[in-house]
């Protein structure tokens, strides 16, 4: 399928080309060629004012290559993305689409450059969704459990008005997300949409059974609870994270043990901690240290482990500079907040809420803290 | 008029002694144009030409004064001063209020003599050797401090000589000349802190943390701009002493050598760590009011957005149910 040279008309030629109707698998080879040869080399500008279309081009890309079950080859909607959008804070519908290829051909480090933007505008809910999900689902495949925690706390407490079925899957990882590394799932923030606060927990019964036997921090118990739910946990693809969040339970416990002990013998460890052998218990102590998670020295000699105090002194240039460059980034977005602040200040909707509530006021149930009403 | 002194006399001036001179003549100024405001203020409306309304103000009043300080040895040691009443017709200083205001001061500080006498102006001038004869029957050799109240951006130095009387023969004829001597300040604790405070003097609504954080930098950054310009200037004369340009000064040399030599105090490993937990604090602790200003205006907006947006959000308390 020849096409004529993209610069001037990119946008007619899309429309005619592309939407005409499914396209037979012999053709598919050269049409996955085609369309990523248009991507690479159309121009950003003309694609800003037509997206419409373009979006429907990026969009039979991504179903015919997941068709063909090759998703690498939808490596290209990363520039389709650059192109389309206006700004780098900008989410766009193609987000999700790239991000579900990346997962599925398993080569999260493709999704990483795009993920490591952050995101200020969003045009469609469902988009936000679902690029934090599979945001999400990527970290926790880099096993980056941090930043994966963050992107399903962002879908957690995204503004709904109904539930909706990515939230609950990613409440389901968001728990055993926080409990591999935190060890707790926190309270949901006070931005939380109250339809997700209510409905949330009651889809998820198993996780919150699960964390609850987390905290009792009893290996063995934990162990059980896991065995008798396994279906469910299976039928949610969430097994393998079930598993580790069972792992993380020694870390926990070792780390709890740092806050008693200062010394401490491996025997002690494995007892504490329902390990079989210090052998085993030296084994999680190592890898605990090489993670940057516990301050320890093991002595080999009386198979003694001593814990220590973070040693971060604080008196070196880098950690200057890392604070340094941590206050502008922290500079800038206070800069946007406040410009947010002021714009839903004077908001219609919001100054009609305030004003209708003023006339309801009664002087003796005004508490003594003042109030800041605009 | 004014050569240097060969007297071998070392000066060194208190810097209250140069306060009171400055407030002395301020005050004189402020009362004259008090005085003489109307006229000054018609002619400043006219035109509004600053070369005009200069001209058309009184000149600066000389303002006169004694000197008290202690003598000792080959060192001059100038304390603190009093002012005096000038007579301008006969150009003499009322002799009696001096020897009253000798006697008070004699009291209160029994070790001070007065050394000389003050004036404002530029120079020193033919007149003023009359004064300085007449002071010559209490101190042989007095002093004559001459401050300069035109203020001047751009000279960095104090504008204040000091004057001796010399005999020299000039055309066959002894005669009575001021020389200019060299003088040092010698400061004590107390005079530093309130010399200080008088620099660092702020307008009566500059009370605000952030006004006074604003002045104490540019105090600092003014003080550094000045020790970096001094540190060009000695180098470059090094440099052109290296190149032979200018003949080698072995004392300053000595001098230079010897400020370098306290350098290493700085180049320890101690210091490095001190100074950089202290920056790395300052850091922090700044960290930490941007979180918490960055916190409370995302609390407020989430509220506010909780309550434009959230149809049955929790009214938590800060509103009254009827």
């Amino acid at each position: 399928m020849k096409w004529p040279p993209a610069e001037p008309h990119s946008v007619e030629w899309t429309g005619e080309a592309y939407l005409s109707g499914p396209i037979s698998s012999d053709q598919a080879g050269g049409f996955l060629l085609s369309v990523v040869d248009f991507i690479n080399s159309c121009s950003g500008d003309q694609i800003r004012l037509a997206p419409d279309k373009f979006i429907q081009v990026c969009k039979r890309l991504k179903d015919q290559v997941m068709q063909l079950q090759v998703p690498l080859q939808g490596v290209a909607l990363r520039t389709a993305i650059r192109k389309l959008q206006t700004s780098s804070e900008q989410l766009t519908t193609i987000h999700s689409d790239f991000l579900l290829l990346c997962i599925l051909a398993k080569s999260y480090k493709t999704g990483l450059s795009i993920l490591e933007d952050d995101i200020l505008e969003v045009d469609q809910p469902r988009d936000l969704f679902l690029y934090y999900y599979y945001g999400g689902i990527i970290y926790i495949g880099l096993k980056r459990f941090r930043t994966a925690l963050e992107c399903l706390h962002n879908v957690v407490t995204a503004p709904m008005t109904t539930l909706n079925a990515i939230a609950v899957e990613a409440y389901k990882k968001y728990i055993l997300v926080s409990l591999i590394l935190n060890g707790q799932v926190p309270s949901f923030p006070k931005y939380t949409s109250s339809t997700a606060q209510r409905n949330l927990k009651n889809h998820t019964q198993p996780y919150i059974d699960l964390s609850a036997c987390y905290a009792s921090g009893k290996y063995s118990d934990l162990e059980a609870f896991i065995q008798s739910n396994v279906e469910k946990f299976q039928s949610d693809n969430n097994l393998g994270l079930v598993k580790q969040v069972l792992s993380s339970l020694y870390k926990r416990n070792i780390q709890r043990l740092t806050q008693t002990y200062l010394t401490l013998s491996l025997q002690d460890i494995a007892n504490a901690v329902q390990l079989k052998t210090p052998k085993e218990a030296e084994m999680h102590v190592l890898r605990m240290i090489q993670d940057g998670e516990i301050f320890a020295t093991i002595n080999q000699k009386d198979g003694m482990v001593s814990f220590h105090e973070d040693p971060e002194q604080y008196k070196t240039c880098e950690m200057a500079e890392h604070i340094d460059s941590t206050i502008q980034r922290l500079m800038a977005l206070s800069k946007k907040l406040r410009s947010i602040d002021e714009q839903i200040s004077c908001d219609p909707a919001y100054v009609s809420k305030i004003g209708r509530e003023r006339p309801k006021f009664d002087f003796d149930d005004f508490d003594s803290v003042p109030h800041r009403f605009i | 008029m004014a050569s240097s002194s060969s007297s071998g006399l070392t000066f060194k001036l208190h810097p209250l002694v140069i306060l009171n001179i400055s407030d002395h003549h301020t005050r004189v100024k402020a009362q004259n144009q008090h005085l003489s405001s109307a006229s000054a203020s018609s002619a400043a409306a006219n035109g509004g030409d600053a070369a005009t309304a200069a001209a058309a103000l009184p000149p600066l009043p000389r303002v006169f004064g004694c000197v008290i300080g202690v003598q000792r040895g080959r060192t001059v040691e100038i304390f603190n001063s009093f002012e005096l009443l000038y007579d301008p017709h006969s150009h003499t200083l009322d002799r009696c209020f001096l020897e009253k205001k000798q006697e008070l001061y004699k009291k209160v500080f029994p070790n001070y003599y007065i050394l000389g006498w003050y004036s404002t102006g530029t120079d020193a001038q033919e007149s003023d050797m009359q004064i300085h004869r007449a002071l010559m029957d209490i101190n042989e050799s007095p002093v004559y401090v001459v401050l300069n109240p035109s203020i001047n951006h751009s000279q960095k130095d104090l504008p204040v000589t000091i004057y001796e009387s010399e005999l020299h023969v000039i055309d066959g004829i002894p005669q009575l000349i001021f020389v200019r001597a060299n003088y040092t300040i010698e400061t004590v604790e107390a005079e530093r802190i309130s010399v200080d405070h008088v620099a660092h003097l702020k307008p009566s609504d500059g009370g605000s943390a952030a006004t006074q954080l604003a002045a104490h930098l540019t105090s600092i950054h003014s003080a550094i701009k000045m020790l970096n310009s001094r540190i060009k200037i000695v180098h470059q004369h090094l440099l052109a002493m290296q190149r032979g340009e200018i003949p080698c000064d072995n004392s300053l040399l000595r001098q230079v050598s010897s400020l370098l030599r306290r350098l290493p105090a700085m180049e320890s490993e101690k210091f490095q760590d001190e100074f950089l937990t202290e920056f790395n604090d300052t850091l922090l602790m700044t960290y930490l009011a941007m979180l918490t200003n960055c916190s409370s205006t995302m609390s407020e907006l989430v509220d506010k957005f909780n309550v434009t947006y959230d149809r049955h959000s929790r009214r938590g308390g800060r509103t009254a149910f009827i």
